[in-house]
């Protein structure tokens, strides 16, 4: 299923933030995965509340990204590549 | 540096209503007045959440049968752990579910032993198939995660694309489809329960098919049958490195059967904390790291990969705990398991030339064992 500027993603069933700070990561069935800078800045935005549009918007802000397209083409990537392990749901 | 585990396997019972011809318990099982207490429990999961694992399975046995279930999961999650409940079903209600995911229960899986009822029922040795239907929906109705276990052999691998098409109408984020690993009462039935090589190599071809078509759908995650591989498996992700297994009696293994190999002396949470039981005791040394290997091992590539394959198996198909898994192609004891394999396949073939036959590999239920109930 391709990810749309409307779709509101969020954590698939089972799947949960756990620990603190540098260990802070996404625990799911049978693993757990530590993402870093933007990735992880992505998932946190995944809430199911905010669109995909509304969340690359505020990494463009919160990054100060001079490319705003590669934000963007790596998110889409991101949950895309996420979505496909049934961690994410969109 | 010596990691903390990731996961614990928390074997809280052995007492089963179940009596599938595969199981993974150890044949001498714990009775249920050897059980570890709700409290000892308590402990175990507040020193692994200190450790810093992550994965709590709860598992049997069927761990509905102990009454503090939800008490044991409410806990775990209360110290952090991820909580899995791996489970045939039986002992459920509707309100118990309730309990289970008020709780903090994370994940779920459910297994099933065939898609039809009357071999699945042959197979469990109960009438359990129908009951685990009506399950599944109520667990898709929750956020807890969904994984269908499907455990394939020689007498149901060729219902596999049935078995995928129920696991798809019960809708899980997963499906684990586990060729059977042989430990336990599955080794004790192991020539009633291999499958043919033909068998595998079609298993293989429908798995890999429902992956791409179900890609974004359904998880499946296979376990392929050493037997037939060229190389082993990395059992448990090596001895003492990734898992720690708890047996209902407080025993700290490396593995569901590590039990069988003689003069190991194996600690108890009872008796000593988790920590040291990881880090010091001289059964998780044993075979950690490489220096216990042998040839062809100790000079093999693949060594940082596959550890060596199992201990477990290689005790029992050869007798000795530290010789290399017999199921490696390069293993010097190969031909013990290129022996049994050509037993079943031309068990097969003979099958297949005279239909009429009593040999016919799918109909020796006679011959297996039904794993009992711990007494």
């Amino acid at each position: 299923m391709p990810l749309e500027n409307t779709s509101r993603p969020r954590l698939a069933a089972g799947c949960r933030w756990a620990g603190e700070g540098e260990n802070r990561m996404v625990v799911f069935p049978e693993g757990a995965l530590r993402l870093k800078d933007t990735a992880r800045a992505v998932l946190e935005r995944c809430d199911g509340h905010r669109t995909f549009e509304e969340i690359v918007q505020e990494l463009e802000v919160a990054y100060n990204a001079s490319d705003p397209t590669k934000i963007r083409h790596d998110a889409v990537a991101l949950l895309e590549r996420l979505q496909q392990k049934r961690l994410v749901d969109f | 540096m010596l990691d903390a585990p990731l996961a614990l396997i928390a074997e809280i019972t052995h007492r089963c209503p179940l009596h599938c011809v595969y199981c993974s318990n150890p044949l001498q099982m714990v009775l249920p007045t050897s059980e570890l207490t709700t409290r000892e429990w308590e402990t175990v999961f507040e020193q692994g959440a200190k450790m810093g694992m992550l994965h709590v399975h709860l598992s049997g046995g069927e761990p509905l049968a102990r009454g503090d279930l939800t008490q044991l999961v409410s806990f775990a999650h209360r110290c952090g752990l991820y909580t899995n409940l791996i489970t045939s079903g039986i002992g459920w209600s509707e309100r118990r579910w309730d309990e289970l995911v008020a709780a903090g229960l994370d994940h779920i899986q459910l297994s099933f032993q065939d898609s039809r009822e009357a071999s699945a029922n042959r197979i469990a040795g109960a009438r359990a198939h129908t009951l685990k239907l009506g399950i599944a929906s109520m667990i898709r109705g929750s956020r807890v995660a969904f994984t269908v276990n499907m455990v394939v052999h020689r007498h149901n691998v060729d219902h596999l694309k049935e078995m995928i098409a129920l696991a798809e109408s019960l809708q899980p984020e997963r499906l684990e489809i586990a060729h059977v690993q042989y430990y336990g009462w599955a080794w004790k039935n192991v020539d009633a329960l291999l499958p043919t090589r033909e068998q595998v190599l079609e298993s293989l071809e429908t798995i890999a098919a429902a992956q791409k078509r179900l890609m974004g759908q359904i998880r499946i995650d296979a376990v392929v049958p050493d037997y037939y591989a060229r190389f082993p498996k990395a059992c448990m992700g090596g001895w003492g490195r990734r898992q720690l297994l708890i047996d209902p009696s407080g025993k700290a293994l490396p593995c569901h059967a590590a039990a069988v190999i003689p003069g190991l002396q194996f600690e108890n949470v009872r008796d000593r904390p988790l920590e040291w039981i990881w880090r010091e005791s001289e059964s998780f040394q044993n075979f950690r790291g490489e220096s216990w290997m042998p040839e062809p091992c100790r000079s093999c590539d693949r060594r940082t990969e596959d550890f060596g394959g199992c201990r477990c198996q290689a005790f029992m198909i050869t007798g000795d705990a530290t010789s290399t898994d017999p199921v490696c192609s390069l293993a010097p004891a190969h031909g013990l398991v290129e022996q049994k394999l050509s037993q079943v396949n031309s068990m097969a073939e003979n099958a297949a030339a005279d239909k009429t036959s009593q040999a016919h590999p799918t109909q020796q239920e006679q011959f297996w064992v039904y794993r009992p109930q711990p007494r």
